[in-house]
Formats: structure tokens, C-alpha cells, sequence
């Protein structure tokens, strides 16, 4: 995945870089607004990470711009400003999906593989991660060709862990992926274990195993020893 | 008294003399006399004849008109007239001081009044019209609202001292003008400016949480400093939300239908509640609309179920209760340990130390206040009632 990250302030785009970069992702940064242009003038993106907030210009002109060339990357806007007016405008000029800043690099990461999924393969996909298959399109989880039950959070929960896959998530990052931001205003996220559990208990059943590694007191990681 | 007597006396003589040519001329006594008036011929001078000088003594008479005795003047002095002795005895009434008196007073106080009322009258008027600008300008005052967006501006006037109200008015607004908007604008961009900082922080503890060989007892401090960081961003918004709201940004142009938002906040929240070993009962009547904007009513009713989950027992319940009037919101708990209706300040919290901001209620009043909705915060029988009063 080829991915452009529009973001001025530099240690923001350091971090994304950092997190992101990895076998299958390639990610270049643009500063302004004119090294942006310049950029997407030359090069191809798979999808396009861009703040709104631009020292020489508006982040929605890289969407008029994108739109005018009928670029087919996928777009994820980042703001500071948390205003239902851009997000709307930003969505109607042909953005995918909208965070607020500050945002978990594991949401990031995970809207990112969503909207290239999306872009891709129009939807028709099948994420695998060993006995473990995604079908994202019809949200459904099987393994070994076996179909599983789960519920709405549960998947979203599993899909969340392959997303982000051998990476620590904490009990926040996750709470606030799968309740938004109803989750916020509460002391602790021990309530996760709860969904954690079931899912543990599905995929073990269904005849998988278990990749969910409990790290104590701060989260899990889902990962492939 | 005396200088009455002495115009009296005047008068009496001036009369005297006038007698004197008309008897000179040789006027026939009797044509003469009158009530007041008595001349006598005399033969000789008597030695009670006071020949050329006056002599002057008070006495009361009858006033022929008043029927009454009055104090009068008498004159009596004996002249030479023609060779002859005539007694002149006079008497005259004295100018009356208590009725010249009176009738002084009487006119004085008439044209005082008169004269008051109709300075009254004129300063009102006058007042009325020389005032007009500076009435105009009060007017201007009372209607001065900080929050709207526009310059006060007067009409012309030619008077000296309102210019100089109306230019110190003008010049004091702007400045409030001003500094509003420019404190709107710093807690505005102070709420946005602070989110690309934490984002950030948030970042590279992530980053760092990828790092290998990491010690199991620097997870919590990593785990600690990004439940602080997210707390801040919190603070952030909701502070920039209540600024938004106090700014009128969120102004009703429609009617919502406040039924069917309650019931979508208890299914989202039901969840939740679930999570925490919560029961959530609900009896929501149907079709209940108000005139507020529906993303503002939706955070109403989320911060009141948020506040109703946090302050709750152990395996507690919640209960929602909608109708015409009102929606209240109600769970057990702990009493609070300040007033409730203390509670609706900023920053002001049952517990200071816990993880809440303190602004959940405060934005609730806010709405409330904006949106003309009452709100109460009752504590009886260990339980906790939030209620929302509709207008009627």
C-alpha cells in the first residue's frame, strides 16, 4: 500500500511514518499544501492521509485537486477541529472517512487498511491471518473453511486485532475503537476483558488458536508466535 | 404700623390743604363735610387749638361699608383761613396691613404656583427635546449585546457633552467588542491548537510501546501518561464545546424529535451500562418534540446517561423517564458530597479526585440555559434525579 501522509507539523508525520511503515506499506510525507501538489502531480497513492489545517493552504483543496484529476485514492481527513461542518464537506468532496486529532495510531492504522480495502478490491475481500478468514464484505469470520458466529462488537473486535496485527493495543485504544466516544468519560476499560474472553473462547472452539496475548495491566497483542 | 400712620397722616393733611383753597375760594362749609370730614368756624382760639400744627392721635370709628368698628386716623388742627379760624377734625381709615398681607400672599401664591407649574410643564418638554440624543444613546446601551456582531453607532448630535458620551460609548464598546471576540478566539484556538500537540504525545507513547525488550513495570507509566493525555484532550473539547455553545453555534432551526433521540441514546448506552453490571429501564413517551438542534439535545442526553453510569453503585440500575414535561434521569449513589446545585459548576465534582473533568454538568446547563430548559439536580433517598423541565 502506497500512502501519502499531508500533515505540517512534523512530528505528527514522524510518528504515522514510524508506526505505519512496514513490509507492506510505504509511506512519504508532504509538509504543505505545494509539496502535496507537487507529489500527487508526480506519483500514484493508494490512499491519502491529509490534515485539513495547512500552513499554505486549505486541506480541501487537495480534494477539489484530487477530485479534478479523478484520482482513485482512497482519503482519510485529520483535523483538529472536531466540526460536523468539515467533516461533511470534507466527506461530500469525496473523502472516505474523518478523525479527529489526537487519535490512536492504531485507529489510524486500522481506518487506513479499511478505506484501502474498500478501494481495492471494492469491498470483495477476504482478509487471512493463518486458519483465520475475513470476509469484509459480509461480515463474516471463518476458520478452516468453518463459519462463526460472533457478534457485531466481536467481529469488529477481531478485525481490529488483524489490522493490527503484533502491535500493542491497550484496553483504551480498544474501548474507544469499538464504543467511540461514549467510552471517554470512564475510570477504567477492565469491561473489555468481557468481549475479550468471548472472542478467545469462539475462535478456540471453532478450532483456531489463540493469538490474543494478554500484556498485564495495559492491553493485548494480537500476534502470530 | 408706623409707616402706615405716617402715609395716613400724608394723606390727611394733603386733604386738609386741599379744603384750605376750596374755603379760601369761599366753597360754602357744608359742601365740604363729610362722614370723615368735620369743619368748624371758630370765634376764638380755644387753648385746646393746635393753631398750624397737626395734631395727630389714633381712634376707632365706624367704617361706613364694613358696618363695623374700625382703627382710624384723626387729624385735628385749627387754620387761619381768610382772616377767619376754621377746626379741621379728620379722620381716615388706616390702609388695613393684615389685608394688604393677605392679599399679597394670596397673588404671590397663586403666580408661584402658576408660575411653578408651567416651568414644570416647559422643563419637561424642553427636557424631553434637548434629551432626545442622550436617551437615543441609553437606549443604545440597554441593547448592547457583546455577542452580536455589530458596531454601536449614534446619530449625529450637535451637543458638545453627548459627542463626548457617544465617542467614549463607541470607543468602550469596541474595546469590549474586541477583547471578546479575541478571548472567543484564543479559547477556540487554544482547544484546536492543543489537539496537534497531544496527538503527538499520544504518537510516540505508542511508538514507544512497539519498542522490543520493554520492562513490564514501565507499561503502567506509559499506560498512566496516555490516560492523562486523553483527559487533556477531553478537557480541550469540552471546553471548546461550551465556548461553541455559549456563542449561540448551535442555534435550533428545527424541531427535534427528542423521543426517538432518548431511545437511540439508551440503546447506545444500554450497552455500556450492561458492561458494568448496570440495569437500564426506560419508559419513554412517544413522539415528544422540541426546539433545540439535534446534535446539542444529543450531547444533553448522552452527558446525563454518562454522569447516571459513573456515579452509580455496584450492580445498580438507571431509569429514564420521558414525558411532555420533562425528562429525568435517576440512579442510586454515594450523597454528594457538595450542594447539587453546586454541582452544575465547572470543575465542581463529588469526588476531586477521580477521573471525571467536572464539565459533564456544566454543558448540561448550559444546553439547558441556551435552549430555555430548566434543569434540577435533586439528591433524596439515596438517589440521584436529574431532572429536565420542557417549557410549557
Amino acid at each position: 500500500m502506497k500512502l501519502l501522509v499531508i500533515e505540517d507539523e512534523k512530528a505528527l508525520a514522524d510518528n504515522i511514518k514510524s508506526y505505519l511503515s512496514t513490509n507492506e506499506v510505504i509511506c512519504e510525507v508532504a509538509e504543505s499544501y505545494q509539496e502535496a501538489i507537487a507529489k500527487l502531480n508526480v506519483y500514484s497513492y493508494d490512499v491519502i492521509l491529509l490534515d485539513i489545517m495547512l500552513p499554505d493552504g486549505n486541506g480541501l483543496d487537495v480534494l477539489h485537486f484530487l477530485k479534478k484529476e479523478q484520482s482513485e485514492a482512497g482519503i482519510l481527513i485529520i483535523s483538529a477541529k472536531n466540526s460536523l461542518d468539515d467533516r461533511v464537506q470534507g466527506l461530500e468532496l469525496g473523502a472516505d472517512d474523518y478523525l479527529t486529532k489526537p487519535f490512536h495510531l492504531s485507529e489510524l492504522n486500522a481506518r487506513l487498511k479499511a478505506i484501502y480495502r474498500r478501494r481495492k478490491f471494492q469491498g470483495f475481500t477476504e482478509i487471512k491471518f493463518n486458519e483465520i478468514s475475513v470476509d469484509t464484505n459480509n461480515h463474516e469470520v471463518s476458520i478452516e473453511g468453518k463459519q462463526m458466529e460472533l457478534t457485531v462488537k466481536e467481529y469488529e473486535l477481531l478485525l481490529f486485532f488483524i489490522s493490527n496485527k503484533n502491535r500493542v493495543l491497550t484496553k483504551q485504544t480498544i474501548a474507544e475503537h469499538l464504543w467511540g466516544d461514549n467510552v471517554d468519560f470512564l475510570d477504567s476499560f477492565d469491561f473489555v476483558y468481557q468481549h475479550i474472553k468471548n472472542l478467545r473462547k469462539k475462535i478456540t472452539a471453532a478450532g483456531g488458536h489463540d493469538y490474543i496475548k494478554t500484556i498485564y495491566g495495559l492491553g493485548y497483542k494480537f500476534h502470530n508466535n | 404700623m408706623k409707616r402706615v400712620a405716617i402715609e395716613t397722616d400724608y394723606s390727611l393733611a394733603q386733604n386738609m390743604d386741599l379744603l384750605k383753597e376750596s374755603i379760601k375760594e369761599g366753597k360754602p362749609l357744608d359742601a365740604l363735610q363729610n362722614q370723615k370730614t368735620h369743619i368748624v368756624k371758630v370765634q376764638s382760639i380755644q387753648p385746646r387749638d393746635t393753631l398750624y400744627k397737626y395734631a395727630f392721635s389714633d381712634t376707632m370709628a365706624m367704617h361706613p361699608y364694613f358696618k363695623r368698628l374700625e382703627p382710624h386716623r384723626k387729624m385735628v388742627i385749627t387754620q387761619r383761613i381768610n382772616g377767619e379760624y376754621y377746626r379741621f377734625n379728620m379722620i381716615d381709615i388706616f390702609l388695613e396691613t393684615d389685608d394688604v398681607s393677605g392679599g399679597v400672599v394670596n397673588v404671590m401664591t397663586r403666580l408661584f404656583f402658576g408660575l411653578g407649574l408651567i416651568l414644570l410643564v416647559c422643563s419637561f418638554l424642553i427636557s424631553s427635546w434637548l434629551f432626545q440624543p442622550f436617551q437615543k444613546t441609553l437606549q443604545k446601551i440597554k441593547t448592547f449585546n457583546l455577542k452580536n456582531d455589530e458596531e454601536v453607532s449614534f446619530e449625529v448630535t450637535t451637543t458638545k457633552e453627548f459627542k463626548q458620551l457617544n465617542g467614549f460609548i463607541i470607543q468602550m464598546t469596541d474595546k469590549a467588542r474586541r477583547d471578546y471576540i479575541s478571548l472567543k478566539e484564543f479559547s477556540e484556538n487554544a482547544a484546536h491548537e492543543m489537539q496537534t500537540p497531544i496527538a503527538v504525545a499520544q504518537g510516540k507513547l505508542e511508538l514507544l510501546l512497539e519498542t522490543p525488550n520493554l520492562q513490564e513495570e514501565q507499561l503502567p507509566l506509559i499506560q498512566s501518561a496516555q490516560i492523562a493525555l486523553s483527559k487533556l484532550s477531553r478537557m480541550g473539547q469540552s471546553l471548546s464545546l461550551l465556548t461553541k455553545i455559549e456563542n449561540n453555534e448551535f442555534t435550533a432551526r428545527e424541531t427535534t424529535d427528542f423521543s426517538k433521540l432518548v431511545n437511540q441514546s439508551v440503546l447506545t448506552f444500554k450497552d455500556i451500562a450492561e458492561l458494568k453490571n448496570l440495569t437500564l429501564e426506560s419508559n419513554i413517551e412517544e413522539n415528544i418534540t422540541l426546539p433545540i438542534n439535534a446534535a446539542i439535545a444529543d450531547i444533553l442526553v448522552s452527558n446525563l446517561l454518562k454522569n447516571a453510569i459513573r456515579y452509580n453503585l455496584p450492580d445498580g440500575w438507571i431509569k429514564i423517564n420521558l414525558d411532555k414535561k420533562q425528562l429525568i434521569v435517576e440512579n442510586p449513589g454515594h450523597p454528594p458530597k457538595v450542594p447539587t446545585n453546586q454541582l452544575f459548576e465547572r470543575f465542581r465534582k463529588s469526588n476531586q479526585s477521580g477521573q471525571s473533568l467536572g464539565l459533564g454538568l456544566a454543558i448540561v446547563k448550559k444546553i439547558c440555559d441556551v435552549n430555555h430548559l430548566k434543569v434540577d439536580y435533586v439528591f433524596e433517598a439515596d438517589i440521584h434525579r436529574l431532572i429536565v423541565k420542557f417549557p410549557v
